[in-house]
């Protein structure tokens, strides 16, 4: 079996208990749990070890560590991405995603930890990992004095290409003029040479770094079928990103990182569930405003006559599933999850994954108060990472507040 | 060594390879052309009345012939200084700004190893001094037979451009191996270039003034003798040699520092 036959049994449903259980395989635990997996499994586990040496993950970290010194770097960072999953790596700006990355890449050594690729080592083996992975680099530097079109050609050589219609398809995708010097070619434009380049190998193994920044809407929502064709091929695919919404619409699976450390790796499905609303709230007058405020004291008052309230998504579906996936919530986000619930400033998203009526709840209650405007919006990366991993995460990740 | 790379370092190197090498052409012409038995003595005169000014540029040597002419007033700093600066240019473009820009990221991106990459970039830095030695001798020779035609030692002349050839090829190692080995592009970049340019500083102080000649025991530009190599001395054939030797031996060290070492790009 190969990288690309392994989603089919990926998506069989097996993934999020693998994965879970890939996350904790680190060092010692890793043999038996690479038996466990081929147990009963027969020739072919047989031929999927020789394929691929060690674990079954396309990509691999284990307990990486690289100090930049004064906390910048990545610190005890471990995570397992299953063939043929798209895999998030959220965090703020400075977080350790691109570190993380340029390890993956074998550009840089761990200080500890491993960081490997179907199984071979990044930095070791890196030549023989870039025959079949893209990537795209968080900052877009391209050699300046070449035009897209010379700097692709380039590529596709040293990448030692043969086929050059999957490059002009992917031109003609994002609409590329690649024509232009790169020096001329806005932010943008650049940052579509570079997706050009990453997707031009049909790798088996893509590693995106910030992929749509500079790009516009409608990129944007490009790149993200592209991902999701991409997936579908069989494609791995790990991006990094500082905005929500972006790996909200491609992962299956998404890593959270803050200040250098994983705070923890979840379904997305499960994220998007406990992702809440925040309504702001403009009342008519000061008075109402007080009133609701004595009603609800945990509502966050922005001005005399606004205030914030959090309410539970109105994403989540039918009772029964949400219980489901509940269950296979890491045990490390339920305690968190209970202590955000505690913690929470808003009585209605206590209960977090059953919540399904407080959207409901909110409006009927707010009914009774005089209403001028009413606004809602998702809650921001920071949010819902206080909204998981409470006072705990902040207090690791400094004041963010 | 990966051919696509290599041809590309070619290409974006030519244009300032073109100018120096017009430089010093242009030089070569002139310097021959002075080349006079009768007014050189004019020029002698001259050399006379500031001899230590001559002297640090390395052109000491009362020239009769036109081989002892040319080696007097291009091999003592025209030939050296010029392609030095084309060597300090190179090692910039070359490794210095890929690793200070990031673009290395794309270069690694593929599927060459570090060795292979860096053998490249070193390769088409060490191709291209060859080409240049090449071309001035062509100059050289040109000039000699157009002006005075039988004139050259030739043979003479090609061995000392084999070991100025050696001598770049140990000053671009030392910038290489400084470009491969610092983090920070500016200390990548002057680390190997300011060696040079003390070397140089060097050479012209002790060839000036006899209280600062022990400088030139600690000089590796001393082993590049001329005079030695146009006269076929075996001393000056063992000091070019060992120019080469080093700077393949900078080379190699660097090539293998940039395999093991972190890049942030």
């Amino acid at each position: 079996m190969t990288l690309r036959e392994a989603p089919q049994k990926a998506q069989g449903g097996s993934v999020e208990g693998d994965a879970l259980a890939e996350d904790k395989a680190c060092g010692e635990n890793q043999a038996s749990l690479v038996g466990e997996i081929f147990e009963g499994s027969g020739v072919a586990a047989e031929e999927r070890s020789r394929e691929v040496p060690s674990g079954t993950a396309a990509i691999e970290v284990c307990g990486l560590v690289k100090d930049y010194g004064k906390g910048r770097g990545v610190f005890d960072v471990s995570f397992a991405v299953q063939p043929g999953e798209v895999f998030g790596f959220l965090g703020s700006n400075g977080a350790g995603k691109t570190v993380t990355m340029l390890n993956l890449m074998g550009f840089i050594r761990p200080d500890a930890g491993t960081a490997r690729i179907g199984g071979r080592d990044c930095f070791i083996e890196r030549a023989r990992i870039q025959q079949s992975l893209g990537y795209l680099p968080g900052e877009i530097a391209c050699m300046d004095e070449m035009t897209g079109t010379a700097f692709l050609e380039f590529m596709a050589r040293m990448k030692r290409l043969q086929d050059r219609n999957r490059m002009r398809e992917l031109v003609d995708y994002f609409e590329l003029d690649a024509g232009r010097r790169i020096r001329k070619m806005s932010k943008g434009t650049k940052q579509k040479v570079g997706l050009v380049c990453a997707f031009m190998g049909r790798p088996d193994i893509l590693l995106l770094d910030e992929p749509t920044s500079g790009l516009d809407p409608l990129m944007q929502s490009r790149f993200i079928d592209l991902v999701m064709a991409e997936k579908r091929r069989g494609a791995t695919i790990m991006l990094s990103s500082h905005l929500f919404e972006e790996v909200e619409r491609t992962c299956d699976r998404v890593a959270f990182i803050r200040a250098g450390r994983l705070a923890a790796v979840e379904n997305m499905d499960d994220v998007r569930r406990s992702r809440k609303r925040v309504f702001s709230v403009t009342f008519a007058d000061a008075v109402a405003c007080e009133r609701y405020r004595t009603a609800h004291p945990e509502a966050a008052g922005k001005s005399e006559r606004v205030v914030e309230v959090t309410v539970a998504g109105s994403k989540a579906p039918v009772r029964g599933a949400a219980v489901h996936s509940a269950g296979s919530i890491s045990a490390s986000m339920s305690a968190s999850m209970s202590e955000a619930a505690r913690s929470t400033t808003e009585p209605m998203t206590g209960i977090t994954h059953s919540a399904t009526g407080s959207t409901d709840a909110f409006v009927k209650d707010l009914a009774a108060y005089p209403v001028a405007d009413l606004a809602a919006r998702e809650q921001s990366l920071e949010e819902l990472f206080m909204h998981l991993y409470g006072a705990d995460a902040s207090e690791k990740g400094g004041s963010h507040e | 060594m990966n051919r696509t790379l290599f041809a590309k370092e070619l290409r974006s190197n030519l244009f300032v390879f073109g100018i120096v090498y017009a430089v010093l052409v242009m030089y070569i012409a002139v310097v021959v052309s002075m080349f006079d038995p009768e007014l050189g003595k004019s020029l002698d005169m001259m050399m006379a009345s500031i001899p230590e000014l001559f002297a640090a540029f390395g052109m000491a040597t009362q020239a009769t012939t036109l081989t002892d002419f040319m080696l007097n007033y291009l091999y003592g700093f025209l030939l050296t200084m010029f392609p030095f600066v084309l060597i300090v240019i190179m090692a910039n473009k070359l490794m210095v700004r890929y690793l200070d820009r990031g673009t290395m990221s794309y270069l690694l991106a593929t599927p060459n190893s570090r060795t292979r990459i860096a053998t490249t970039l070193a390769g088409a830095m060490v191709a291209l001094l060859a080409l240049l030695a090449m071309l001035v001798t062509l100059a050289e020779v040109g000039c000699a037979e157009l002006m005075f035609p039988g004139d050259l030692d030739t043979q003479g002349l090609l061995r000392a451009n084999a070991g100025m050839l050696a001598l770049w090829v140990f000053l671009a190692g030392m910038c290489f191996l400084s470009a491969c080995l610092f983090a920070s592009a500016s200390a990548a970049l002057w680390v190997g270039g300011g060696a040079g340019i003390l070397f140089f500083l060097m050479q012209m102080l002790s060839q000036a003034g006899d209280k600062l000649e022990f400088l030139e025991n600690v000089n590796p530009l001393m082993l590049f003798d001329y005079y030695g190599l146009a006269a076929g001395e075996g001393e000056a054939a063992l000091g070019a040699a060992a120019l080469a030797v080093i700077g393949v031996a900078l080379f190699t060290v660097a090539v293998a520092v940039f395999n093991r070492r972190n890049l942030s790009i």
